[in-house]
């Protein structure tokens, strides 16, 4: 959809943290805060739900490399093609707990990788939309939905500067996820 | 910062409880000394040890936080800070129990197949020596640590945060080393022809994921008892949980790497241990060490809910420490014991006798200095931090 939005930038942590608070407690509603770093804590300042998807893809594909690697050292070493190292049993579990373990972290690595891009829809040569250029040094970026119809942009920027906004601006037209 | 003042009361009911399991559990031991020494000094040493390691973890985790500038943990500091009162004391147990070597370590006697360095090097005066300067050094550390730490209360300087940083650093470095031979000393020429080279850091594993989950349950009690309940919150146990997961995964880890030589190697000294370990009743008991202190925690822990939720986190802290107590009891107990294993009165006496004593330890270095490091510069960072 789209939507006017009013962004307000900020330049301390603790500023954005303490108005995000207090723009979600108002009810305005928040399209997206931006950082140059994870700042912590701000997820629960815009109220985001607590990201179960991704540990969950985590765990699951972790599993699954380290279920799927163990059959296939089984397979190749017992099965396929037996091979006699150290008159060790084919099967020997012991030798293939490093390799399950390390293809297990690989799994479950790539897997929190690419279910993060999946779910910020993140993709080699997506265009990049930058809300303000500071965002990417030293600024913080607060941009909040103008849809409503309580929405009062005198009251809004106002408030905004009361917590330390070094600039706010009003856009038109912009494509709100 | 005047307006902390909640100082620490327990109840008179509660230390006169604690003083009798203390006798109660002494007094078994003392039994056991008369009827079978060698089996009782085998549970005095793993009493002795497991509560000179809740001291030693203690005072790394204080250093571990100094040396890295951490200032999450700085408002439950003194807890583990007053962990460190039990090093003194386990220091004096294993002392005692390591003058009675003679009966504990073959090798005093039977230098059959002890040649070369290992000759040298188990040698027991040198060995009784050795022993003197880990546990005085230790203790001299801790003591300068904390004296700093406590000398900050009064005089708010950061200059003396930089001082405890650059005793913490040394500390480290000493610490690996020496803990790590003693390690080698005290548990592992038990059986003077297996040998191990990471045993040390299997020790250490073991030493730190137990302490971390002491650090929970204590900070737990402090929250609840009044001291820490306007300091602690959620994100500190969420934090705390986030570590006991690490350590107990480091534990297993080395654990295995220990195994895993020993087995492909398949050389008969070393296997020694293990072929003992997975016979007959010793199995059920080394299979459950593992689940005790990874399997039960690692599948607890991955929920974040259980790491922020107190008395969910105290349940798979106190299956850790049962975890401890029997990774000590498998490391001590095979060497004196037979064919199968046996628990005797003496030592569930030991360990009822030293968990109550850490307890009564653990208090008195609790009410020796104000319950929240109130001049550390970093304490106001650790008071509103977010996950």
């Amino acid at each position: 959809m789209t939507g006017r939005v009013m962004v307000g930038i900020f330049t301390n942590e603790g500023d954005l943290l303490d108005v995000t608070n207090t723009v979600r407690a108002r009810g305005i509603k928040i399209v997206d805060v931006y950082a140059p770093y994870a700042v912590h804590g701000l997820d629960k300042a815009m109220g985001l739900p607590a990201p179960w998807r991704i540990p969950w893809t985590c765990f699951a594909l972790g599993l699954f490399g380290a279920v799927a690697k163990t059959w296939f050292e089984y397979w190749t070493t017992a099965t396929d093609w037996p091979v006699n190292v150290g008159g060790k049993p084919w099967d020997s579990l012991p030798a293939f707990v490093p390799i399950t373990f390390e293809i297990m972290v690989l799994f479950a690595g790539l897997s929190a990788v690419f279910a993060f891009f999946w779910v910020s829809r993140l993709y080699p040569g997506k265009k990049a939309v930058i809300t303000n250029v500071g965002t990417t040094d030293d600024r913080f970026a607060l941009v909040l939905e103008e849809s409503d119809a309580a929405f009062d942009p005198d009251e809004v920027r106002a408030l905004l500067e009361s917590y330390g906004a070094v600039e706010v601006t009003e856009r038109a037209e912009v494509v709100i996820r | 910062m005047n307006a902390i003042s909640t100082e620490f009361h327990p109840s008179p009911r509660l230390i006169r409880w604690l003083w009798g399991l203390v006798i109660g559990g002494g007094a078994t031991l003392a039994l056991g000394l008369v009827i079978s020494p060698q089996m009782a000094l085998s549970s005095l040493l793993s009493a002795g040890y497991t509560l000179l390691c809740a001291g030693l973890a203690g005072i790394f985790f204080v250093a571990a936080q100094y040396a890295s500038g951490a200032s999450w943990a700085v408002a439950f500091r003194r807890v583990p800070e007053a962990m460190c009162a039990a090093l003194p004391v386990g220091a004096l147990i294993v002392g005692v129990t390591l003058l009675a070597g003679s009966e504990l370590y073959p090798w005093v006697h039977d230098r059959h197949h002890i040649t070369g360095f290992k000759a040298m090097w188990l040698n027991f005066p040198f060995f009784l020596m050795r022993a003197v300067f880990y546990l005085l050094l230790w203790w001299v550390f801790a003591r300068k640590i904390l004296a700093t730490s406590r000398a900050q209360d009064a005089n708010p300087d950061p200059a003396l945060s930089q001082r405890n940083t650059r005793l913490s650093v040394l500390f480290l470095v000493l610490f690996a080393i020496t803990f790590w031979l003693a390690s080698f000393d005290w548990i592992m020429s038990l059986e003077p022809h297996w040998y191990s080279t990471i045993f040390g850091i299997y020790n250490f594993a073991g030493m730190f994921s137990s302490g971390i989950a002491i650090i929970i349950l204590l900070v737990l009690w402090m929250r609840r008892a009044g001291p820490l309940r306007d300091f602690v919150t959620d994100e500190h146990f969420h934090d705390l949980g986030k570590l006991l997961f690490g350590f107990t995964s480091f534990w297993m880890y080395i654990w295995f790497s220990q195994y895993m030589l020993i087995w492909y190697a398949n050389i008969t000294e070393e296997t020694l241990r293990y072929t003992h370990l997975q016979h007959r009743y010793w199995l059920p008991l080394f299979i459950l060490n593992v689940i005790l202190n990874w399997v039960f925690p690692f599948l607890a822990l991955l929920n974040k809910r259980t790491k922020r939720t107190g008395h969910l986190l105290a349940r798979v802290a106190a299956v850790v420490l049962v975890g401890r107590w029997l990774d000590v009891y498998l490391m001590v107990q095979p060497a004196a014991g037979g064919e199968n294993p046996t628990i005797a009165v003496w030592d569930i006496g030991a360990v009822v006798a030293a968990s109550a004593l850490f307890v009564l330890l653990f208090i008195r270095g609790m009410r020796q200095a104000s319950p929240v490091p109130a001049g550390d510069p970093r304490l106001a960072e650790s008071l509103h931090y977010h996950n």
